[in-house]
């Protein structure tokens, strides 16, 4: 079967047995990969209701067809399960040297089940699989255990490992790889520690089954190269993704005081200039000729890597504006395996919560060291505050209580990234309908939203936005696995992946069979929503209620006096059901399962909760 | 009339400023200013006059300020 290894490697820690799965050709074609393999996965094998952090959740790593091979910017893997965050279906991207690996010993994915009796490493080796103690590194940082790692098998293992947020149960710990990676801001690195899996290497040595290697080969090398050479021209690498901030400042988009405000007249502080100016290394995700993590020393003098994500959230969220502070909180989160959008938004719900009376506490708005400690206290779980923190913005304004839930910024219990949508419609329904909680990689709209249309419209051409971008984003580049930068941000053609795909598979096909594919995927992850929440309604789908609120606009600036209008959300919303063919909760119906061929699964599904 | 530009990103070191206040007829477009400013045309790009997309041909306004970015698609 070119194109896929055609096996699934299955890993029971409870048992430690191990078994390799072959799957069919048509399960390939039906869900090629990454996002696609892991929800069928997950919806087949799991029982709706069960713990994300009992024995009975799966940890799976997904690859797709080209990933892994050199090609722009393949170097990327799926990690999925069951969500702690959310409850719902979780995963995340990851760059990872894990991908090539895996998929030279010979797999598409990796599940693993049950729960190990003690802190387990899981090494792979093509055939070989051993589960050796991890005690040593068990309690430790995402660095230490890292180099611990590459002191024994060197550096060119593929890596997975989860710091003390993980071993913790920290609902919004991620799954750390290489220096200065991360995924699975849904909780994946708090399924790992469920299981007692510190860390998951891998080294493959057989070569990856494609239809027309020398061909892939050649187009692979030539594509990375001129990759390379569009960035230098276009510049983006200088500043990377932070060069976005100063632009969120200027259009009243950056989340400034737990996203109160718009922005910040020290917004220039950390923008992507300064950034660039305290570069001190670039690193980037294997198979990357543009790569966008840039390092600087920390308040401590460590080497910290910032992007805009964790720039926005754990600094002017929380009001501060150094670099190196900002740096050091990075550093923390990295280290801790905490993810830092969550973590952020974390910090700046509980500083909004004690400046509203909601809570007693001494935290503030601009405390970098009362930053650095709550991020401490979250990791281990330490004391109440610890502990309420560690559950994420969603269940701790739940204890909090006193309407604190309207300014906990998350939705589905997934915190939103660094963007503040007070007034710009289309990016709060991006947020809403993103189907793992509020992320910003299914679908971003805030340019299209100012340039190509009008920011007050509520129209249906930006609910087809958020469509086209879903089905891209968290589409494609999620189950053929591969970084979407290249298209994002260079302009690299789209057109470019089913040629990549042809190559390694032999199958022709065109954009639209992937955009079916995309509806499939997505319909998929409603149907696991729909089997965990039967009650499920489209409240669901709504931003955080603080960006409704009258009493929150802005005094000045571009959108003074402006909010979202409920009732008007609510018509985009119904644009996007209709345009998805929806119901009114937001479930597929049976007509669209149906198209999408995923009539049996809903069957499946209509045991918990109704279809239409 | 004193109208402020300001640079975005990659912009900034590409053409070699990051933000600067110019003395500019009345009656300038944000097209003329590009021009001024020796922005290479044919790039991609998004600009925003005090924080909202220009609309072709407008006029700008004593104090204006406008912001040259590229079209960033959100990482």
């Amino acid at each position: 079967m070119n194109g896929w290894t055609g096996h699934i490697l299955r890993v029971n820690l409870t048992t430690k047995t191990f078994k390799k799965e072959a799957f069919s050709e048509d399960f390939a074609r039906k869900w090629i990969g990454g996002r696609g393999f892991a929800v069928k996965i997950l919806y087949d094998e799991l029982a709706p209701g069960i713990d994300p952090l009992g024995p009975d959740n799966k940890f799976i790593v997904a690859l797709g067809p080209i990933a892994g091979i050199p090609a722009p910017n393949t170097g990327k893997a799926v990690v999925a399960g069951k969500s702690p965050s959310t409850g719902g279906y979780g995963d995340g991207n990851i760059g990872t040297r894990v991908a090539e690996q895996l998929r030279k010993a010979g797999y598409d994915a990796l599940i693993v089940e049950g729960r190990a009796a003690g802190p387990t490493m899981l090494y792979i080796e093509d055939d070989k699989v051993e589960f050796l103690p991890a005690d040593a590194v068990w309690g430790q940082g995402t660095y230490v255990t890292n180099d611990w790692i590459y002191a024994k098998y060197g550096k060119s293992v593929g890596v997975l490992n989860i710091g003390q947020a993980g071993e913790n149960l920290v609902r919004y710990a991620v799954v750390r790889s290489l220096e200065g990676r991360a995924g699975g801001r849904t909780g994946m690195g708090a399924v790992m520690g469920s299981k007692l899996l510190k860390a998951v290497v891998v080294k493959g040595t057989k070569s990856i089954p494609q239809a027309d290697p020398a061909g892939m080969k050649k187009v692979g090398h030539d594509d990375l190269r001129e990759v390379h050479r569009i960035d230098k021209e276009a510049g983006w690498s200088i500043q990377s993704t932070n060069g976005v901030l100063a632009w969120c400042n200027e259009v009243a988009a950056l989340p400034v005081r737990n996203f109160r405000k718009t922005h910040h007249p020290d917004a220039w502080k950390c923008d992507g200039e300064r950034l660039n100016n305290a570069r001190i290394a670039t690193y980037g995700c294997p198979n990357c000729t543009m790569r966008c993590g840039i390092t600087i020393h920390d308040e401590e003098g460590r080497e910290s890597e910032l992007d805009y994500e964790n720039v926005g959230l754990l600094g002017p969220n929380l009001e501060i504006f150094d670099l190196p502070a900002i740096g050091s909180l990075n550093y923390l989160c990295d280290d801790y395996g905490i993810d830092t959008m969550s973590g952020g938004c974390v910090l700046s719900f509980y500083a909004d919560a004690i400046d509203r009376g909601a809570v007693p506490g001494g935290y503030k708005f601009g405390d970098v060291a009362g930053s650095k400690a709550l991020l401490g206290q979250i990791a281990r779980r330490e004391g109440e505050i610890g502990n309420i923190l560690a559950e994420g913005s969603m269940r701790a304004a739940r204890k909090f209580g006193h309407g604190s839930i309207d300014y906990a910024m998350q939705v589905k219990g997934l915190e939103v990234a660094a963007y503040n949508c007070k007034f710009i419609p289309g990016m709060a329904l991006a947020f809403g309908v993103s189907p793992i909680g509020a992320h910003h990689k299914e679908s971003w709209v805030i340019t299209f939203e100012l340039k190509q249309t009008s920011r007050e419209s509520y129209g249906p051409e930006k609910a087809q936005k958020v469509i086209d971008l879903q089905r891209i984003r968290g589409g494609l580049f999620e189950y053929i696995v591969a970084c979407r930068f290249p298209w994002i941000e260079v302009g690299w053609s789209l057109e470019n992946y089913p040629k990549y795909f042809k190559l390694v598979s032999g199958l022709d096909w065109t954009l639209d069979d992937f955009w079916t594919i995309s509806d499939r995927i997505y319909s998929m992850i409603k149907l696991f929503w729909l089997r965990e929440y039967p009650e499920t309604d489209r409240k669901l789908d709504y931003p955080p209620a603080v960006w409704f609120d009258p009493a929150n606009v802005d005094t000045e600036g571009p959108i003074a006096g402006k909010h979202l209008e409920v009732d008007k959300y609510d018509g985009l919303l119904q644009h996007y059901y209709d345009l998805r063919g929806y119901d009114r909760r937001g479930i597929p119906t049976k007509a669209t399962l149906e198209r999408l061929g995923v009539a049996e699964e809903g069957r499946a599904a209509e045991k918990f909760g109704k279809l239409s | 009339m004193k109208i402020t530009v300001k640079l975005i990103g990659p912009f900034v070191q590409l053409f070699g400023f990051s933000e600067k206040e110019l003395d500019v007829p009345g009656g300038t477009t944000a097209d003329d200013l590009i021009g001024l400013v020796s922005i290479d045309r044919s790039r991609p790009k998004i600009v925003t006059r005090n924080g909202r997309a220009v609309v072709p041909g407008e006029a700008l306004a004593e104090g204006d300020r406008l912001v040259i970015s590229p079209i960033y698609s959100g990482g």
